[in-house]
């Protein structure tokens, strides 16, 4: 079984070139170049005129000798096309020529009535696929499992959460993994001699060991408020160590993000918010990481009251934590004051402690050239990924084994 | 912000009986009740178990707090029971303390007083023991900035005097030993001796509290004597002294103390304590002042509250107050010493209104959110490469030299190295990603292949031209591990992300140790050496236990300071 090519189809559909070079050429010869002009593909008209002595060249000039009666390859290509059969000499020229080529469809008698398993491109176009049965499978199998590219699941917890924030109209913060302790904790008013600051409690480099401190202003600005106070303060009322405050660490929490965005002219009003990588140098167990991610932030404005900060966290509770009832408790900060922390009912975890804030002192915010109160705030997410992720060991966070990401669920 | 130990302070947990308390209150409560109740002192009920409450203290700079009876006093004050500033009887007892001159160097400073007529139950000199405790662990920064002694004062002969001793100067039998001991001996072998040894061993004389007849009181701040540091339930008046460096301090833990045992139906009296060219008497019980503007308070709480709210309020809270011209002016008591700013009082107003008791009010302000664009465009990295079949990864950037340098056949190079590590395999921030992708591998040696993974994660750079010596760098890394890997792979993985991210970059052949000669290129993003690509040799695939081979590549993304 034979079918037309392209190039077949054409033929018989715009007539073989050579037919129409000896068409052409009944009323009289042409220059060459002239003939060449008014036929569509002329190469191959001419090699199969000449070929079969219908034309001559003399002087540049084309002329018919001799005129055929018929055209065979123009008939057996309308044989083809109309399904008869065509003697073996054109099949093979037209087959040369690339007019025609074999069907690979088997034939409808072959295939009439049978069950097959594959249902081809073939058996579609030549709809032989009426003449067949398709085979049934075993359809209620489970498929073969295939582990597809996908986020880590914590990690898509945190870009959910990320996106909330966003739609809550808070900008996102970023900074450095490395800090002076001046950005972690001067600017936070936080003294030297707090014992956040030691040596058990948060992480020093020794290479590099120290950093430079910001302009001059802010850095004199936060020594007076640690000295003798600034904003009606009394301050801490000790010497201020510059030396102190050069010291280099991982950061020891987010909070720093926030001391730097409100040293840097921030909008004001303002929301922003960052999730950081922060290190502390505690036991690694089931309810404690060295290294973790918190989220936290500020809202700047002058009207802000304490009232605004519980309905931060109220808005927080219902809208990242899902929680229906929540309760506010007393709480401190060494850089924020009033301070109040957020217990929330979690609809399956019931009360879990989702988030702390407090208005800045004005010891930390006047500093750093700020006079309009600043909420920080921050929420601990990470019970609720553990949560959602079914986990109840924190270190799966950040988790080493293959076998569980590939089947953790994907967060929704 | 959101964690229970506070900012590196332990928060003090305090025991207690709950039929205590009711005594203490002079009124019934339930532990239900109490779970409220607790906030106005800003305690948190930590648990409950028949009669033993245990509840955690908020506040790391209110010692007062951190015991059963100033808790109740607190309360007293919120249920309205006693309001105002709590009064206590002070006497004179003539008793002197003499401080040497000697003590300047070594722990210059110390303050007594004596609380008499009392009959402490077991239950109530454990609650001593554990207030003590708690003031020296958190307020007395482990003994350093205070160290309490309290003993029975009728085995003392005054005057005390409080100077220095050579090592094996003298010897006494400190508490929970039988034989005496220089204080050498104590500082070698006694557990206290050892455990706050390094507050005074570099000094050629220790700090020495001694009566007029010789007898040791102890060896502050390590240990006292058991001949007069022993409180038994006979004991009736008790002797207390505070050594530390700050007056200031020390005069708090003071206050504290004798106002707890006050609590307890002692009385207190007097001391007076003669520095070489100064004389104070102790303890200083009367009230502190502050004074803050009333408007600028009803703004910050957001409350309209009337002047006579306010002052109701500042009583319940053991204040005393007044308000006039715009100002209110107040007093509070002598054991406290948190109160530096206006806002100290406002909160303290805000707790007496009752956090509960207000209304939430979402601030409405006209801001619009948005990403940071180096997370963006993270996510954006993320995105396609999870397109290309890989399973995300988190994690530590904590790591070691072992991981970064060794186990990747690299020479050391300058890195970031954490000064006081809690383990030697989370010593250094890391420089590059590939090893933790390669640790990955390892800890998955027998999950089914291909391992197709990658993290998009910080790196950190020394950079001196930073304000922290460092530079923050986001960094991806990717790799496949299977029985058999290709550099093509790879590098059409790293194609289709670099097409993706519209971004220009050529390859060009390098030698990189980590990776197999002839099968490694440094990845270049507009002109700029910014990644590298191959097949893992095989060296490194042995050290970290790798048997599959692996091609990978890392980019850096973005840089920030």
């Amino acid at each position: 079984m034979f079918v037309l090519t392209e190039e077949g189809r054409e033929y018989l559909e715009q007539g073989l070139p050579e037919k129409n070079l000896v068409e052409l050429l009944r009323r009289g010869p042409l220059e060459l170049s002239e003939a060449q002009g008014k036929i569509k593909n002329f190469d191959i008209a001419l090699q199969w005129a000449k070929k079969n002595r219908w034309v001559e060249i003399r002087e540049r000039k084309l002329s018919l000798v001799s005129e055929p009666k018929e055209f065979p390859a123009l008939e057996a290509l309308k044989g083809i096309s109309e399904g008869r059969e065509i003697e073996e000499k054109l099949l093979s020229t037209l087959l040369q020529r690339k007019l025609i080529k074999k069907e690979e469809v088997l034939r409808a008698e072959e295939f009439a009535g049978k069950e097959i398993t594959a249902l081809t491109p073939e058996l579609i176009k030549s709809r032989l696929w009426k003449e067949v049965k398709l085979k049934p499978y075993n359809v209620e199998a489970v498929g073969k499992r295939i582990y597809p590219g996908k986020r880590q699941p914590y990690l898509q917890f945190v870009s959910k959460v990320k996106r909330k924030l966003i739609e809550l109209g808070f900008k996102e913060m970023s900074g450095p993994l490395v800090e002076t302790e001046f950005w972690n904790f001067d600017a936070l008013y936080q003294p030297q001699n707090h014992p956040a600051r030691d040596w058990t409690s948060t992480y020093q480099l020794k290479n590099p060991r120290y950093g430079g401190l910001p302009g001059k202003r802010i850095v004199e600005n936060v020594k007076r408020a640690h000295e003798s106070g600034v904003a009606g303060s009394r301050g801490w009322g000790y010497k201020w160590d510059p030396r102190k405050a050069m010291q280099l660490m991982p950061r020891a929490h987010g909070t720093c993000l926030s001391a730097r965005t409100l040293a840097a002219e921030p909008e004001i009003p303002g929301k922003y918010f960052a999730v950081a990588r922060c290190y502390r140098p505690d036991i690694l167990d089931a309810m404690h990481l060295i290294e973790f991610n918190q989220v936290e932030g500020i809202v700047i404005d002058e009207s802000l009251t304490l009232r605004n900060l519980l309905g931060i966290l109220e808005i927080f509770a219902k809208e990242i934590a899902g929680a229906k009832k929540i309760k506010f408790l007393p709480d401190y900060y060494p850089f924020t004051e009033p301070s109040v922390q957020l217990s929330a009912e979690h609809p399956e975890l019931g009360w879990i402690e989702f988030g702390g804030s407090g208005i800045f002192r004005e010891e930390l915010t006047e500093p750093l050239g700020i006079d309009v109160p600043v909420i920080a705030w921050g929420i601990g997410i990470d019970r609720l990924a553990m949560f959602k992720l079914g986990i109840d060991d924190i270190r799966y966070l950040f988790t080493q084994d293959l076998k569980w990401l590939r089947n953790a669920k994907t967060v929704i | 912000m959101a964690e229970k130990r506070k900012d590196g302070d332990l928060m003090p947990t305090v025991e207690f009986s709950l039929e205590d308390l009711q005594q203490l209150l002079g009124k019934k409560i339930t532990a239900e009740e109490l779970e409220d109740a607790i906030l106005y002192a800003k305690g948190e009920v930590e648990s409950v178990d028949g009669d033993v409450v245990k509840v955690d203290i908020k506040d790391t700079n209110r010692p007062d707090l951190w015991s059963i009876e100033g808790i109740a006093r607190e309360l007293r004050g919120s249920y309205g029971v006693e309001e105002g500033l709590p009064k206590f009887s002070v006497a004179k007892s003539g008793v002197k303390m003499k401080v040497d001159a000697k003590v300047e160097r070594v722990r210059p400073k110390t303050v007594g007083a004596i609380v008499k007529g009392l009959r402490l139950s077991g239950y109530a000199i454990k609650q001593l023991i554990q207030l003590q405790e708690k003031i020296h662990q958190t307020y007395g920064r482990n003994r350093e900035l205070a160290a309490v002694g309290v003993y029975d004062y009728d085995t003392l002969r005054p005057p005390i005097h409080y100077t220095t001793v050579k090592p094996e100067g003298i010897k006494f039998v400190p508490l929970d030993f039988e034989e005496e001991m220089t204080p050498r001996e104590i500082l070698e072998r006694h557990p206290k001796g050892r455990e706050y040894g390094h507050l005074i061993n570099k000094f050629k004389e220790y700090p020495l509290m001694i009566d007029s007849e010789n007898n040791v009181l102890s060896l502050p701040p390590i240990i006292n004597s058991s001949l007069t540091g022993k409180i038994t339930p006979e004991t009736k008046n008790v002797f207390i002294e505070i050594t530390g460096h700050e007056l200031e301090r020390i005069s708090v833990v003071l206050n504290v103390l004798a106002t707890a045992l006050a609590e307890r139906g002692g009385r207190i009296y007097t001391v007076e304590v003669l520095y070489p060219r100064k004389k104070l008497v102790t303890p200083e019980l009367g009230a502190k002042k502050f004074t803050l503007d009333f408007e600028y308070s009803k703004k910050i709480l957001g409350l309209e509250l009337s002047k006579k709210e306010v002052v109701k309020l500042l009583r319940r809270a053991r204040y005393e107050a007044k308000i006039s011209g715009g100002k209110i002016f107040t007093k509070y008591p002598a054991y406290r010493n948190d109160i530096m700013h206006q806002r100290d009082v406002i909160e303290d107003i805000a707790i007496a209104y009752g956090l509960n008791k207000m209304l939430p009010e979402p601030p409405r302000l006209p801001t619009i959110g948005a990403a940071d664009a180096r997370e963006e465009f993270s996510d954006t990295v993320r995105e396609l490469i999870v397109g290309l079949g890989f399973q995300e990864i988190l994690t530590f950037s904590l790591t070691s030299k072992d991981a970064l340098f060794r186990k990747m056949n690299l020479e050391e190079k300058e890195i970031c190295e954490i000064a006081n590590p809690i383990s030697a395999n989370w010593s250094v921030l890391r420089n590059w990603l590939l090893p933790s992708l390669l640790e990955f591998s390892a800890s998955n040696l027998h999950v089914e292949y291909p391992h197709r993974i990658f993290e998009v994660g910080d790196a950190v750079e020394i950079d001196e031209t930073q304000e922290t010596k460092t530079k923050t760098v986001r960094k991806v890394a990717c790799a496949v591990a299977d029985t058999k890997v290709s550099y093509e792979e790879i590098s059409s993985v790293l194609d289709a992300l670099m097409r993706n991210l519209g971004m220009d970059y050529e390859l060009r052949k390098t030698d990189h140790p980590s990776f197999i000669p002839g099968r490694v290129s440094e990845i270049f993003i507009n002109g700029k050496p910014l990644g590298v690509v191959g097949e893992v040799h095989p060296q490194v695939l042995n050290n970290w236990g790798v048997e599959n081979p692996v091609a990978a590549f890392e980019i850096t993304l973005v840089f920030s300071v």
